[in-house]
Formats: structure tokens, sequence, C-alpha cells
């Protein structure tokens, strides 16, 4: 008994746990304060004004004064409603455009830069600055350059005996002008992606490629590019996503003309909304384009888990 | 692990420091809510767009009506293309100026949604009596006074003097050119590629520019009672026909359809030889004519079955949210009274819409001998053109007319089939 005493006294005694549910109550107050913030600026600016959005798209409404409980009239209107779907085909037909061209002329871009070069820093900088300047600003320097009657472009042409390109008169043009300006912006953002993918790729299959004999050629079409999978993948649907809400330089350059030859989902529900002061169809049509867009995104991430399956 | 508990609840405590810190953001919102939007006791808040001349005058006139009424008037000048949004976002937060500039066309909805203050009693009796009826008819919704007009503006044909050399230009109202004269004349300019005989300002906002030549030929948009269609009428398919044909003959540029650009700026470019223009242009344009060592002239729009005019300018109107409806009143009565209407529309260079003034010589800053054309001009706009103009839809209503005249101008659909098309469009958005 005496004998035993000191070493029960001595015995390492394991210390037990705290409760689990003290644990998980302190863990998860800790995630809490770190979420709360973010959780309050998405909160307030982002799913209330959508919650907002949708109970707007039953009514009818100028945006001020009493608002008429429509039910489902503007959703039915918006379907039978031909501008709706010109807007729909034209803002596809402009992702298709911009989003594959920006992404070949981008990766050639990073290729280029992923290379010793001098002045390879300022290089990245001037490809990059369009993306950063506003949208306005591109669109206004715009219509300087694609203006038919005056435009830079259509005086070079004039003065080299050519014919004008109907920029603003022609549904091409007004739409090839768009499409350009657009491009312009976009690769400075893909070549930077690019640029990091590029990076991230071991040295080791690219040298074991060349060991193979693979040329210039094949190493970027049989290494490189499916390497680069996922952020090609990445690349694109944010693109869509962007082309879904494509505003200012449509606004500025073209105004949606001629007819409705450029008008896109958001310039179309802007216009019923503050030009016609509809704001609960122009609601509806917010709606609609969010739902667009969130297809896209669930598309886009149930193939990048596929993806990561399997690697 | 004690130092980690340590910086997690430093963390959570400085969390809780940011959020005090945000809660007294907050209060700075709040003392910014008179930043000159909204409404308060004791000052008038005034939202409006407005150029360097036009804002001096409108200071002028409020430091005037301050000195007597001891209630100072706060401007908030936001640019044209969002001082309607901004304001539609302060009324439907509750936050709504005294006082907006607003065009006649947007007077009626904002007046069918209850958002503006009714100044049937509060203006002086027999005020509007001073005015021309069309402009009477553009301030009132229902027989209830919602505004005064402020002043007016209306286009006419500006020509490029040396362009024009050989042609006649009329130089009175009752000799404007006929329709058939104005193409004659248009037609026989000497252009060269990339330039045109004329542009007309029918773009976006202005498409209801286009009706002055329905309302020339006898027609209407709507009917006498304002509540349907009538521009699907012989009149009106005239009047389309004769338009559309500017483009299908190339008299104008193509790109100055409704949605195309703004043609002001091709007249002092040299693009186009004539341009159908606001008196309110005139300070842009002399000055590039002025240094291009160039002139320019201007005549009466052309007329058929009658002269006609379109109902451009702005009237001023107080809101219902205002704390302050008599002061706004009086502020209203006083900017549109003789004397300080004649200042404004000097130093803006825009038109009167007071009758004791249209018969006076007033010191125009700009083109004085133009603007007297203008004025003559102007007693052409009708009340009837006015009134359809001022229906509360009518912002929809000229959303529907850009989409069709673009319709028939540049895809050169058969006029008839695009009215009847504008019909059935004008008949939803009136529904």
């Amino acid at each position: 008994m005496t004998t035993a005493a000191p070493a029960a006294v001595t015995a390492p005694v394991p210390r037990p746990d705290p409760p689990r549910r003290r644990r998980v109550s302190r863990d998860s107050l800790a995630a809490w304060g770190l979420l709360s913030p973010n959780l309050l600026v998405f909160g307030v600016f982002l799913f209330l004004p959508l919650l907002a959005t949708v109970w707007l798209s039953f009514y009818s409404s100028s945006g001020f004064g009493p608002r008429e409980f429509v039910g489902a009239d503007n959703y039915t209107e918006l379907f039978g409603d031909s501008t709706f779907w010109r807007a729909t085909a034209n803002t596809g037909l402009y992702a298709l455009l911009t989003v594959p061209v920006s992404l070949v002329i981008g990766l050639g871009i990073a290729l280029a830069m992923n290379k010793p070069l001098r002045g390879r820093g300022v290089l990245r900088a001037i490809y990059y600055v369009p993306y950063v300047i506003s949208g306005v600003v591109i669109a206004v320097a715009g219509r300087w350059i694609f203006n038919e009657n005056v435009g830079v472009i259509n005086r070079l042409l004039r003065s080299a005996g050519l014919d004008g390109v109907p920029w603003q008169s022609d549904a091409v043009g007004a739409m090839g002008s768009l499409v350009l300006i657009s491009i312009w912006t976009k690769i400075g953002f893909v070549m930077v992606v690019y640029l990091a993918g590029l990076q991230s790729i071991p040295k080791e299959y690219l040298e074991a490629a060349q060991t193979d004999g693979a040329g210039r050629w094949q190493r970027l079409r049989y290494v490189v590019v499916p390497l680069l999978k996922p952020t090609t993948i990445f690349l694109v649907v944010l693109g869509v996503i962007e082309s879904f809400q494509v505003f200012d330089i449509v606004y500025v350059l073209t105004g949606g003309g001629p007819g409705n030859a450029t008008e896109m989902l958001v310039t179309y529900a802007y216009a019923e909304g503050f030009d016609a002061r509809r704001q609960g169809y122009a609601a509806t049509i917010g709606v609609v384009t969010y739902l667009f867009i969130a297809v896209l995104t669930a598309l886009w991430y149930r193939r990048q888990r596929a993806q990561e399956a399997d690697l | 692990m004690i130092s980690s508990r340590l910086s997690r609840r430093g963390f959570l405590g400085a969390t809780a420091a940011g959020a005090l810190a945000l809660t007294g953001c907050g209060t700075g919102f709040a003392l910014q809510s008179g930043d000159g939007t909204g409404s308060t006791e004791g000052r008038l808040s005034f939202t409006l767009w407005a150029g360097e001349a036009e804002l001096a005058a409108f200071r002028t006139v409020a430091e005037r009506w301050t000195a007597t009424s001891g209630v100072p008037v706060v401007f908030n000048v936001v640019p044209f293309s969002e001082a309607l949004t901004g304001v539609d976002a302060n009324l439907a937060s509750n936050r709504g100026p005294d006082l907006f500039r607003v065009t006649y066309q947007d007077i009626g909805i904002y007046a069918a949604g209850g958002a503006l203050l009714d100044l049937t009693d509060l203006l002086p009796g027999g005020f509007l009596q001073g005015f021309g009826d069309a402009f009477v008819s553009a301030v009132q919704s229902e027989g209830r006074v919602y505004g005064v007009p402020h002043h007016t503006d209306t286009s006419l044909v500006l020509y490029d003097t040396e362009a024009l050399a050989g042609a006649r230009i009329p130089t009175s109202l009752d000799d404007a050119w006929t329709w058939e004269e104005f193409r004659s004349v248009a037609a026989g300019l000497p252009t060269a590629e990339a330039q045109f005989a004329f542009g007309v300002n029918w773009q976006l906002a202005g498409a209801y520019r286009w009706l002055n030549w329905v309302d020339q030929r006898g027609g209407r948009l709507l009917t006498d009672d304002l509540t349907g269609p009538a521009i699907d009428s012989a009149e009106g398919r005239d009047a389309l026909a004769f338009t559309q044909a500017f483009f299908t003959d190339g008299l104008v540029p193509p790109t100055t359809s409704t949605k195309g650009s703004y043609v002001d700026e091709l007249f002092t470019t040299g693009t186009i030889a004539m341009v159908f223009a606001g008196d309110f242009l005139l300070p842009t344009i002399d000055p590039a004519f002025v240094s291009a060592g160039r002139e320019y002239g201007a005549t009466f729009l052309p007329a058929d079955e009658r002269a006609s005019a379109d109902l451009g300018g702005n009237a001023v109107v107080a809101t219902a949210q205002s704390v302050n409806p008599e002061a706004a009143a009086d502020f209203l009565a006083f900017l549109s009274d003789d004397e300080q209407q004649a200042l404004f529309c000097e130093q803006a260079t825009v038109l009167p819409t007071r009758t004791a003034l249209l018969g006076q010589q007033l010191d125009y800053a700009v083109r004085p001998d133009l603007m007297e054309l203008f004025v003559e001009q102007a007693t052409t706009i009708t009340p009837e053109l006015s009134a359809q103009v001022t229906v509360p839809q009518f912002n929809a209503v000229n959303s529907s007319i850009v989409d069709r005249l673009e319709q028939a101008f540049l895809s050169g659909d058969d006029p008839g089939r695009v009215l009847a098309d504008l019909a059935e469009d004008i008949t939803g958005r009136l529904a």
C-alpha cells in the first residue's frame, strides 16, 4: 500500500481531453468569427440584392411609387420576347468569338513571356494594362478607333483608297468592333493566368519529352497543353461568365445597335429598367441571366471535380 | 498553446473593435445624408444636371431668392445620364430632394407614381396663365400641376453657309421649305466620300423628335384621349417613308439612326452640311465654327400640312417627400417668373416658356440672331403634340420608337409593317 502510493503519484497520468462539445464550440466560434465579415459583406451586397431582384421580378414597378404584383407575367412575357432571345444569342455569339481567340493569343504571349527575354517585365505590364483600365475608358478609345465616319481605322483605309468598314451601321461590323476591343482587354488576364500555369509545370516533364525526341510543337501539343487543361477550363468558364455580364463596352461603343445586333442581356436589362422604366421586367432579365451563369458555374465545378477524381 | 489562444482571443477582440469601428463608419454615413440630396428642414435641396452657364444662372437666381426668403438652396449637380437614375434611387429610399430638374417627357411617370408635390394650390393664383399652352399641358397630369415650365428648346436646321451658297434659305415660318423642297436642296448638295447632306437629331431619348414629321403631315402618335396608338395611319406611313428615304438614298450618314451617334459633332467636323439641332447646342457648335474660320446659319424646320416642332427643354418639380413644400413652391414660382426666366435663358442660351418673354428681345450670349429664329420656331410646338409626349408611359413608348425606327432606317423594312409593330408596342406600353 505504502509502496504503491508513490508509484501511483509519479506514474504519468494522461491528461483528459477537454470535453468534445466545448472544443467544437470554441472552434466553431473562431470559424464564425473569421467568416462573419465576409458573410456580412456577401449578405448585404450580394444575397440581399439577389433576393430583392427575384422578388421584384414578380412585380410591375417603375422604381418608385406603388408596385403591382403580376405573378409570373414578366417571365411569360420574357420567354415570348424576341429581343430577349436576340440578346441571348448575341451574348452567346460574343462569348464564342471572344473567349477562344483571347485564350489562344493569351497562351501564345504567355509562352513568349515564359522565356528569358529583355524587358519581359515591362512587356507583361503592357499586355496587362488594358485589363485593369475601366471598360468605359476602353470603349471611349474604341469609339475613336472604330468610328465609321471619322475613326482612325476608316481614315487609314480611305487614305489607302479602300472603302471604310461600316462599324456602326452594319451588324457584322458592330459586333466585330466589340469583339476586337474585348479580345484586346482580355488577353492580358489570360496571359497572366497561363503564365502561372506554365511556371507550375515541372521542367522534368519537358526534358523527358525532349529526350524522347519530341520537338517544340510536340512538347507543346502533348505535354504543355494537356497539363494546362485545368487552367484552360478555369479561363473558359470565367470568360463565358464575364461575357454574360458585359455591359460597359457595349453601352458606350455600340449602344446595342444597329437594330438589336449587339444588344446583350445586361444592356437589354438596363434599357428596360432605366430607359423604359420597367424595373420588374429588367429584374426578370437579371434573374434569368443569373440562372444562365449559375448553370455554367455548376458545370464548371462538376468538370473540375471529375478531373480531380481522375488525378 | 497559450500564446495561440491569446492571439485568437486577440484576433476576436480586434474583430469586435473593428465591428465597433464600422458602426462608427455607419454614423459617418448617416451624417452624409446632409450632402445635398435629401430633403431637410430649413433649406432646399435641388438635384439637377447643368452646364457651366446654366449652373451659374441657377446659382444667381437661388441667391436672389435666398436673400428674401432666408432659406438656402443646396445644389446637387449630376451628369444628365445619371440624374434621373439617382433621383429614382433617392425617392425609392425615401431620401428624395426637395426639387429636381426633369425633362417634360419624364414628368408624367413621376406624377403617376405619386412622387411629385401637387403644386396646384401652392403656386400663386393664375400663375400658369403666364406660360404658353403647350408648356402648361406638359406640366399637368389629370388636371393637377406638378411643376413649372422652366425653359424650352426646339430644333432648327443649321447649315454650313458655304455648302448651301446657291440654295434658297427660308427667312420666315411662312416660307419654310416644304418637304419636297428640303429633299431637293439636300439631294443637290455636293458630297464626297464619307460626306453627307445632313443629319437629324432623333437619337435615343430624342427619338420623339421624329414625331415632328408625323405632326407636320397632320398625323398623331396617340389617339385624342391618349389611351391608344394612332401612328399606324396614312400620315404616319408617309412620314416614315419620307424619312426612311434619307437613309436609303444616302442623304444622311448611316450611323445617325435612332441608336446611332449624335449629329452635332458631324456638323462641326464637316461630315454633314446641315444638321437638325437644338438651341442648347449653339454654345458648342459656335466656337468650333469660329475657330475653323467657317460660317453657319439657321433656318426653320421643313413644313408640310403645317409647321411643327419638338417640345424640348426642362421643367423643375418638387417632390412629395419634401419637408419644405411651401418654400419649394415659392422657389419654383420665383425661378420661373419673367425676370428670372429671362436671366436664365440669356445666360444658358435656351428659350423662354413665358408668353411675356416671347415678344421680347433677350440678350443671348451666343448668336442672338439665330435665337430669334428658335423662338419663332418654338411657337409651332402644339399643345396636342405636347400632351402626347408627356403621358406617364412615354419613356417606354420612346424606347419602342427607337427600336422600330432603327428597323425602318437601317433594315429598310416596309413602313406599314414597322408602324403596325410600333402600334402594337404602344398598346402594350400604355396597358
